[in-house]
């Protein structure tokens, strides 16, 4: 079935590649999802009849070439259908993020003038109805789920399968027409508009066009040897670049099958039941399964207890090595298949990790244990370095030569350069096409002979040749005496202890560094309650004493390994708080893919930041907040501020 | 007010029917005390009625008389144009008529699958001995049956619990459980005991978003009892204030908010 | 294969026919219980008064012929027939139904929402009455009960010879196992798994399951508590019959059945009162561990006789480290 696909005069769009695989994988399933219950599926042949049925009825709805149809809601085959239907129609499919909050939206439908948006559910409709009024271009729209939503005006409003219907029953009046538009799609079609999250200013329509999906999609499939059997768990925001390349373009171009959750809070249950061959996860994911697992192996009875530290610290001697292909002993071989049957195996399954052949992470660094910890279970984890800009891959790991700390080496067809201030520049055929009505922004990013500057620092290992990422290249300053502040780089240490949900590091053009820190609910009131500490409240756990301890050695620590570096051991953290609010995208201190946005912050808790500095022992503030519903409160709070131990280090100027 | 019989608009484009439920001159007594005193309203298809009052008015009495845990000593209950001869509780749950509880009534040894499959128990028709021998006719059932728990446990959300005992989840999602299961046997009226009693103010927004949408989507009429005014007022069509045992008000929300007896009621003052 | 091992595995064996017995009379208490609270102290009675009435249906006795013939001055005994014991059975199963209904209208309706205490009471005194009721219709003498032999053999009659035989060819020792007992956990068997079927996939089983649960909840869903408890104890009835033809099959049907009842209270305790997987594990390890115990350890070291006591020593202990037993619901509730 599988057979090697090669390029030469193939697909050249996104809807060409869909025909091809209605014809070469008519049988195999294209796409799942769990609806009521129950596994629908969907076979390349369905999903053809269905996108091109919702594609005559865009047409009947009045879709034009070169309009632009946003696409939002959770992961549903229904909604990447809409994606190629308008791709199909000529249209720009543009998907955006469906926790997006209405200002958020408006001001992306407004900015790509979207004609027609295609949404899920009542909560999106009312969304998008919300911000209308200060939309001119918009005109229909079309929603998937008609719950709660009879009782609405529809002149302009839709459902989508009276939308399909329609254009069923449109067929001879458009096929024709459809057909046309289809044939007239090429390498250089824009294929997908995709707006970055942005951690700072107003978020950039990234133009991707179908070279850049097909060929990124081509060269990863072959990289990583993907196949048409194989299975992806579609649960990332639909309008991230990542989920656009793995669930359309990876998926069209190897045909393999999307299975998409029944809700988010089902995503781990139906992990496990469908056992994706191929997984994607940001660190986060990962950390919270492993702090899962842990939790439940703390409340294990003391034999299975025993077994599992036993059989786990077996499997981290030897089982990245088995993974890597590495020599390994007949004995440790022999029980290591012990453990893969007490241990191993039934944890794999338990997470849903029994079938993943290719598991990659990205997005943020990986905490080495945590990384380990998959690796050793014989889970194929594997790091990558990718941008919206790039259409993902610019650097990724190969098999066996997988470590936590880098990002791996380029991926095919793409060339690196480091800039003297570190800066990583990339060019690849994945180079986006232009920032949409931005070209002085897209100057600033893509020069002229097509190299792209990431905005991270980093360096290619000697050696191996394996891309290291430092930091962000606008967060890289300087002390006070001149020396390296790379804030990430200490933050990321911190953040690998499971206590520590969240860290911001200050210190650029100061004195000394100091921390704002967020403890990790779950790990701390886990602790809490076997420990009998009561607390009422994230606020009331965070400044008990106890913790305060645990998280100053954790601190501590940290300090020791960062001072091991000459470069950067100026970043040991002096003084910390630990903050009386989780950072929240909500609040906008996080970006929705959750990175930290330093400015706000800075700005937002200037008081504690003063307080680290001054050498107070303690600092009273008042913190506006917002509610899942959109309404604001605020929370007052009195926070200890704690010294903790640095390394001193022989102060001397940066580098040289 | 409109003829019993009729049909008639509400300002939101809803259709409200006719009456399908008259309660006429109920009385109920628990030994000497008098719960109820001669109260008659009525409840029409498709409506959302809410029977309001203080703590300790009679309201949870007159929702036990409707699903027949209590017999009222006069009075009569008339349904769907006759009139309802005395019934024990399980004869009115066939009749169509499901309720929830105010300290929630879970089977907490089950699942939620399985509670909100108990549900459908008045939709079971195949008995014993069918089930035992014609093997093909009572699958067909069960999956009819499990295919309408499982639309009701979409439309309430909780399909990430599906498969968990009752007995772990938090009161809120119990509650919602309990809807679920009264849901389940797709009831001509839903009766509902205090359904925000007990919950943060989230949850009873999500509370009331989910009476909201069963009455527009399937069309359920439901009666509910609330001691919290201003939820109340929201989400009903027609209000009946209690009082002591006495009916003290009948009408709109906007009826009901200017009625003299109901601001006393509410405000305290002094009974005579 | 050393003797004494043998032995001890024949032993074991043996254990584990008896537990099937022990096993069956809990699951009549733990039906019951589960479905109404009630602690059916006349469960043994009801072995014993199924097994009578079996009897005298098969023998064509007149019910009541004491009293007939006193009252009347006649002297009839007998009707003069003999009924096949499938029918038998068939009409013992009705009249254990009819008990059901009458315990049901006449004792506990009237006295819904009682203590569990009464309710108990109760119990002891249906037990009294059953007793007297079973002496009055059937006489009071020692009776054969003899289900199979009659219309010829339930099993082949090889088949515990052929054990006997296999094994010896195997082991080089012959394991001894009574054909009734195989029957007996033949029977057993069926009967739990048609139970649990029955439990899991009726709409009968799951209102059963539903009033076990919580009676409020089950009322609202359209559950008949009456239908149910008269099903409850018709089901216990006929888990008393199996029971009582088991142990009339093996020991004769006399009074001194009915004392099985207080052989299934330590059962209870260890399998816990509300556990159907627990009445059976825990009958089986009753039964298992008296005849091991004495075995190994009564016989040649406390002078024998331990079978006496046994079950309820093994009983205090779960008492004291896990009252709820082995797979009872945690008495402990979370607040």
């Amino acid at each position: 079935m599988a057979k090697p696909l090669t390029r030469a005069d193939g697909p050249q769009s996104v809807p060409a590649l869909l025909q091809r695989n209605a014809t070469q994988f008519a049988n195999a399933p294209a796409y799942r999802e769990k609806e009521y219950g129950i596994w629908q599926s969907w076979t390349w042949a369905e999903t053809h009849d269905e996108v091109q049925a919702l594609a005559l009825g865009l047409m009947n709805l009045g879709v034009n070439e070169g309009d632009f149809v946003a696409v939002i809601g959770r992961n549903r085959p229904y909604l990447y259908w809409a994606m190629i239907a308008a791709e199909m129609v000529g249209a720009v499919p543009v998907p955006l993020y469906q926790d997006a909050n209405a200002e958020e939206m408006a001001y992306v439908l407004g900015h790509c003038g979207a004609r027609f948006v295609i949404v899920g559910d009542q909560e999106q409709v009312d969304k998008v109805i919300e911000v209308q009024e200060g939309l001119h271009q918009f005109e229909h729209l079309i929603y998937l789920d008609p719950r709660g939503l009879r009782k609405y005006d529809h002149t302009t409003l839709h459902q989508y399968s009276h939308v399909q219907d329609q254009g069923r029953a449109a067929y001879d009046e458009y096929i024709k027409e459809l057909d046309r538009r289809i044939a007239k799609l090429d390498y250089d079609s824009t294929g997908v508009m995709l707006y970055t999250s942005g951690t700072t200013g107003k978020p950039k329509g990234v133009v991707l066009s179908n070279r850049n999906v097909i060929e990124t999609a081509k060269s990863s499939s072959e990289f990583d040897g993907l196949r048409q059997t194989d299975d992806i768990l579609a649960y990332l925001p639909m309008a991230w670049v990542g989920d656009f390349i793995f669930s359309v373009g990876q998926a069209m171009w190897t045909g393999f099958c999307t299975n998409c959750p029944e809700s988010a809070e089902t995503m781990h249950v139906d992990l496990r039941e469908i056992g994706p061959t191929y997984y994607f996860a940001p660190p986060r994911v990962f950390e919270t399964q492993l702090t899962n697992v842990m939790i439940r192996m703390e409340d294990a009875s003391p034999f299975k207890k025993r077994l599992f530290d036993y059989f786990m610290a077996h499997a981290r001697k030897v089982g990245p090595s088995i993974l890597d292909g590495k020599p390994v002993g007949g004995w440790d071989r022999l029980k290591y298949q012990l453990g893969e049957l007490c241990i191993y195996g039934p944890l794999k399954n338990t997470l849903g990790f029994s079938r993943v052949r290719v598991g990659y992470t990205a997005g943020e660094a990986i905490g080495p244990e945590i990384f380990d910890f998959y690796r050793s279970l014989g889970i194929n984890l594997k790091q990558l370095y990718g941008q919206t800009e790039a259409t993902v891959f610019i650097t990724a790991q190969p098999d066996g030569e997988v470590r936590s700390d880098t990002v791996g080496v380029t991926c095919p067809g793409v060339e690196l350069k480091i800039a003297d201030n570190g800066e990583v520049f990339y060019r690849s055929p994945g180079v986006f096409v232009e920032y949409y009505k931005n070209a002085e922004s897209t100057a600033d990013t893509k020069d002229a002979e097509g190299w792209v500057a990431t905005g991270d620092a980093g360096f290619i290992e000697e050696g191996s040749g394996h891309l290291r990422i430092i930091d962000r290249a606008k967060d890289v300053g300087q002390m006070a005496d001149g020396s390296l502040f790379a804030p990430k780089y200490v933050e990321n240490k911190l953040k690998f202890f499971p206590n520590i949900l969240e860290v911001v590091v200050f210190g650029n053009g100061r004195d000394e560094c100091t921390a704002f820190i967020n403890i990790d609910l779950t790990a701390v009131g886990n602790w809490a309650e076997r420990n009998n500490i009561g607390y009422a409240s994230y606020q009331e756990l965070a400044r008990h004493p106890q913790v305060m301890d645990t998280i100053q050695s954790h601190v501590e620590e940290v300090n020791k390994s960062v001072a091991e570096d000459a470069m950067l051991s100026g970043c040991q953290v002096h003084r910390f708080v630990v903050l009386h609010k989780e950072l929240d995208a909500d609040d906008g201190e996080l970006t929705r893919t959750r990175k930290v946005r330093r400015r706000i912050i800075e700005d937002k808790f200037h008081d504690i930041i003063t307080a680290l500095y001054d050498g107070s022992k303690s600092i009273s503030t008042e913190t506006e907040v917002t509610y899942e519903d959109g309404r604001k409160g605020s929370i007052k709070a009195t926070l200890e501020v704690r010294d903790a131990k640095v390394v001193p280090v022989a102060r001397k100027m940066a580098a040289e | 007010m409109n003829a019993t019989a009729e049909s008639y608009t509400t300002e939101d484009g809803r259709t409200i029917g006719p009456v399908v439920m008259e309660m006429k001159n109920i009385t109920l007594r628990f030994g000497g005390v008098e719960a109820i005193k001669d109260i008659s309203f009525d409840i029409r298809e498709g409506e959302i009625r809410a029977i309001i009052g203080p703590n300790g008015a009679g309201k949870s009495s007159m929702l036990n008389v409707i699903s027949g845990f209590y017999v009222p000593q006069e009075g009569e209950v008339w349904y769907k144009g006759s009139r309802r001869p005395s019934m024990r509780p399980y004869q009115v749950a066939e009749q169509g008529i499901a309720r929830t509880f105010q300290n929630i009534a879970l089977f907490e040894g089950m699942s939620v699958l399985d509670n909100v499959m108990t549900g459908r128990l008045t939709h079971m028709n195949t008995g014993l001995f069918a089930q035992s021998f014609w093997k093909g006719k009572a699958e067909q059932e069960e999956i009819a049956n499990r295919e309408v728990a499982e639309k009701i446990i979409d439309f309430l959300e909780i399909q990430a619990i599906r498969k968990t005992p009752v007995s772990r989840l938090s009161y809120g999602l119990k509650k919602r459980v309990e809807l679920a299961r009264a849901l389940a046997a797709e009831p001509s009226i839903l009766l509902l005991d205090e359904p925000m009693a007990g919950m943060n103010v989230e949850e009873k927004e999500d509370m009331s978003r989910f009476i909201l949408d069963v009455n527009d989507e399937f069309g359920t009429t439901i009666a509910l009892i609330e001691h919290d005014m201003g939820v109340v007022m929201d989400l009903s069509d027609r209000v009946v204030v209690m009082d002591y045992g006495k009916k003290i008000g009948d009408g709109t929300p906007d009826d009901v908010r200017n009625n003299q007896d109901v601001i006393d009621a509410y405000l305290g003052v002094a009974h005579d | 294969m050393p003797e004494q091992l043998a032995f001890t595995i024949e032993v074991f064996l043996n254990g584990l026919m008896a537990g099937v017995l022990y096993a069956l009379v809990a699951l009549g208490f733990v039906l019951i219980y589960k479905a109404s609270g009630i602690f059916n102290y006349a469960q043994g009675v009801m072995a014993l008064f199924a097994a009578m009435t079996l009897v005298g249906i098969q023998n064509g006795q007149v019910p009541f012929s004491h009293l007939i013939n006193a009252i009347l001055g006649t002297d009839v005994h007998h009707f003069g027939w003999h009924v096949h014991s499938a029918i038998a059975i068939v009409f013992t199963v009705a009249v254990m139904v009819l008990l059901a209904v009458c315990v049901q209208r006449f004792v506990f309706r009237h006295l819904v929402g009682q203590e569990p205490i009464i309710l108990f009471m109760a119990t002891i005194g249906l037990a009294y009455f059953l007793e007297g009721v079973a002496d009055l219709m059937w006489g009071s003498e020692i009776k054969s009960l003899n289900v199979c032999a009659t219309e010829g053999a339930c099993l082949p009659q090889g088949l515990n010879m052929w054990i006997d035989e296999t094994t010896y060819n195997a082991f080089g020792y012959g394991f001894f196992i009574d054909n009734l007992d195989i029957v007996a956990s033949i029977v057993a068997i069926i009967l739990v798994v048609g139970l649990v079927m029955f439990a899991q996939y009726t709409k009968q089983g799951r209102a059963m399951r539903a009033v076990a649960d919580d009676h409020q909840a089950a009322l609202s869903v359209g559950v008949s508590l009456n239908f149910i408890w008269i099903l409850v104890w018709s089901l216990a009835g006929f888990v008393a019959l199996v029971a009582g033809i088991m142990w009339g099959a093996k020991s004769g049907v006399q009074f001194s059945l009915s004392l099985i009842a207080l052989k299934a209270l330590p059962v209870l305790m260890l399998g816990g009162f509300t556990s159907i997987p627990g009445a059976i594990v825990g009958g089986l390890i009753i039964g298992v561990g008296e005849k091991l115990f004495e075995f190994l350890i009564g016989a040649p070291f406390l002078g024998g006789a331990t079978e006496n006591w046994f079950a309820y020593m093994l009983a205090l202990l779960f008492l004291v480290f896990r009252p709820q037993g082995l797979f009872g619901e945690k008495i402990i509730e979370r607040v």
